[in-house]
């Protein structure tokens, strides 16, 4: 009970509300604008990860490794890749090569596609078909495990190509479904080690005994746990064979 | 009030609303997706359609927050009713951005995969046994569907068809949904924010919308009679005012509103026929009640609308009992006339003694 003005929204509004109104309404507009603002400006940096389209397509001859994600160990390199090195490779989209590179296990092959990189970490999207990986000529030197022993270690699982860049952030819990997704589609997947293994900060994570990332571990993709599993050297990639069953989520 | 479905009955206070809305959405819009990535100057820089996604989902959140805020504070202060006239069109302002934000998420995080987006929505993440790491999307989908019923259902044609209990019972939707937004970004992109900026914004949004609606109901609570079916005390004849009401809450929680119109009072439910609004916090136009929503109007002895139009709400019978207005708990049906009754005349004061 008031004399206040009374607004009928079919009726001109009383003088007195106007400015009341009006203030509510710059209020509002200025409020929505800041909240933008302030919002958008705090969001945190995705990191380095990126497709190097500036690198332009990269090809490069090595051997086929399954690992049993689809590596390539290079043995005749170019100016950016060199002879020794060794990479993940996958598919456009969440998908991985292993089709093709497995009937090249263990043999010479070409690969020539984008290059994906963070940091030490890098991963080759291939062309598709043959143009992306074919049968090279020559023999294939052997490719060498070097066991390094059982590690503890802490970290994150994560697909390794939106990690690599292509997805900026391509890790973390916002993006657990769509790690999940890639794993599924055979994109390798990488641990991304807190501290520096082995000199690594990247490796690439299975199940054991060279199997694929066991179905129990995908609860725990994106999220910080701590675990134990044989590391082995391939090339100058780290393979973390990881026990499900010492997967601890660190506080 | 109407006598025929239009799809918007446009009026010139409503064009300034949604003007109004629509600017400060389009301001909130275009500063994210558009200034704030030159001022992050992050290279490489944050992927445009996740850039998009939260913009969109950021300025949805802001947005129903607003909405469940308008409420309370229109409770609270009645200066704030205007804000919600026009309401429904800023929820289904809201419900598109949510759409956006959905379509963004989908097309980006769910897409380039050999399943079907829609598909790999659902089984992509099926931690359900955890909460760090919970498939928070099932939130925003159960939310954006909440959104998309209140949408649909926003013309005064479900309110009709609905009956408007019914209505507004359903409509109740948006607690489930604002809760619903709440635990999807708590799950979701809270957990991996390293600048907490957005989480003390996020909380004190939600905090807003707690603190109005409990300061609404602290200052609403009313003493209600505690005997069932007996006359109910509303107030002495001095405290009412000519073209105004008192609310009296009844012990089956519903509300009257007694009007003092010409020197008599009539009482009549506090809930308008169209949307519930409350009528007791209205005043006599033209001779007519007039709710403070959207300014429909009835006759205050008989709860009926002037014809052409046909909204009816129901009326109370009145008694005067030792110097008190008293109000009989039963209400009759909808549109009954009912005489008004008549305040005795003032007694007036001793010369010289103070009023």
């Amino acid at each position: 009970m008031s004399d206040k003005p009374f607004f009928v929204g079919y009726l001109p509004v009383p003088g007195p509300l106007r400015i009341f109104l009006l203030s509510v309404c710059v209020v509002l507009i200025g409020g929505l604008a800041a909240a933008g603002y302030i919002m958008g400006v705090t969001q945190d940096d995705p990191g380095p990860g990126a497709f190097r389209f500036d690198y332009g397509r990269q090809t490069v001859t090595g051997v086929v490794e399954m690992t049993p994600y689809p590596v390539i160990h290079v043995t005749k390199g170019n100016d950016r890749i060199k002879p020794g090195d060794s990479f993940m490779m996958t598919a456009g989209g969440k998908s991985g090569v292993d089709s093709r590179a497995m009937p090249l296990n263990g043999q010479l092959a070409e690969v020539s596609g984008i290059i994906l990189e963070r940091g030490d970490l890098y991963m080759m999207q291939l062309r598709g078909g043959r143009n992306g990986l074919k049968a090279a000529e020559g023999d294939a030197p052997e490719i060498v495990a070097e066991p390094q022993g059982r590690w503890q270690l802490t970290g994150e699982i994560c697909d390794g190509k939106c990690l690599a860049g292509a997805m900026r952030p391509g890790r973390g819990l916002a993006h657990k479904a769509c790690a999940n997704l890639c794993l599924l589609g055979d994109v390798p997947p990488i641990f991304v080690s807190s501290q520096p293994v082995l000199g690594e900060e990247f490796l690439l994570v299975t199940g054991p005994d060279g199997t694929r990332l066991p179905r129990a571990a995908y609860d725990y993709v994106a999220q910080f746990i701590t675990a134990e599993g044989e590391i082995t050297r391939r090339g100058d990639l780290l393979v973390w064979e990881i026990d499900t069953d010492t997967i601890k989520v660190t506080p | 009030m109407s006598v025929k479905y239009t799809p918007v009955q446009w009026n010139r206070n409503k064009w300034i609303y949604d003007g109004v809305m629509l600017a400060g959405v389009a301001a909130f819009l275009w500063i994210f997706l558009y200034i704030t990535p030159e001022v992050l100057s992050y290279e490489p820089a944050i992927n445009p359609q996740i850039h998009n996604a939260r913009a969109f989902g950021a300025c949805a959140f802001v947005m129903l927050t607003i909405i469940l805020c308008i409420g309370p504070a229109a409770r609270l202060n009645r200066r704030f009713l205007p804000l919600l006239y026009n309401r429904r069109h800023f929820g289904v302002m809201t419900t598109f951005v949510a759409i956006t934000h959905a379509g963004y998420i989908l097309n980006w995080y769910f897409a380039f995969s050999s399943s079907n987006k829609y598909v790999g929505l659902l089984y992509a993440n099926s931690s359900f046994g955890q909460i760090a790491g919970f498939p928070f999307e099932l939130f925003g989908i159960f939310a954006l569907i909440c959104l998309l019923v209140l949408a649909t259902t926003s013309h005064d044609f479900w309110l009709k068809f609905l009956t408007p209990p019914v209505w507004k019972r359903l409509h109740y939707l948006i607690y489930a949904a604002y809760f619903s937004v709440a635990a999807h970004i708590s799950l979701g992109i809270l957990q991996d924010q390293q600048n907490h900026v957005f989480t003390a914004m996020f909380l004190v949004g939600a905090a807003a919308v707690i603190v109005l609606h409990l300061a609404a109901w602290w200052s609403e609570r009313g003493d209600a009679a505690a005997r069932d079916g007996a006359w109910i005390k509303v107030a002495r004849p001095e405290a009412f005012r000519e073209g105004f009401a008192k609310i009296t809450r009844l012990p089956n929680g519903d509300r009257v509103a007694v009007y003092l119109m010409e020197g008599q009072l009539s009482a009549i439910s506090n809930a308008c026929a169209h949307q519930n609004g409350p009528l007791g916090e209205g005043r006599v136009i033209d001779c007519l009640v007039t709710c403070p929503w959207h300014g429909f109007q009835y006759d205050v002895r008989s709860g009926r609308s002037p014809a052409p139009f046909t909204e009816m709400v129901p009326t109370y019978r009145l008694r005067l009992e030792d110097g008190v207005v008293e109000v009989h708990p039963d209400a009759n049906p909808p549109g009954t006339y009912v005489d008004p009754l008549p305040l005795p005349e003032a007694t007036p004061l001793p010369q010289g003694e103070p009023a």
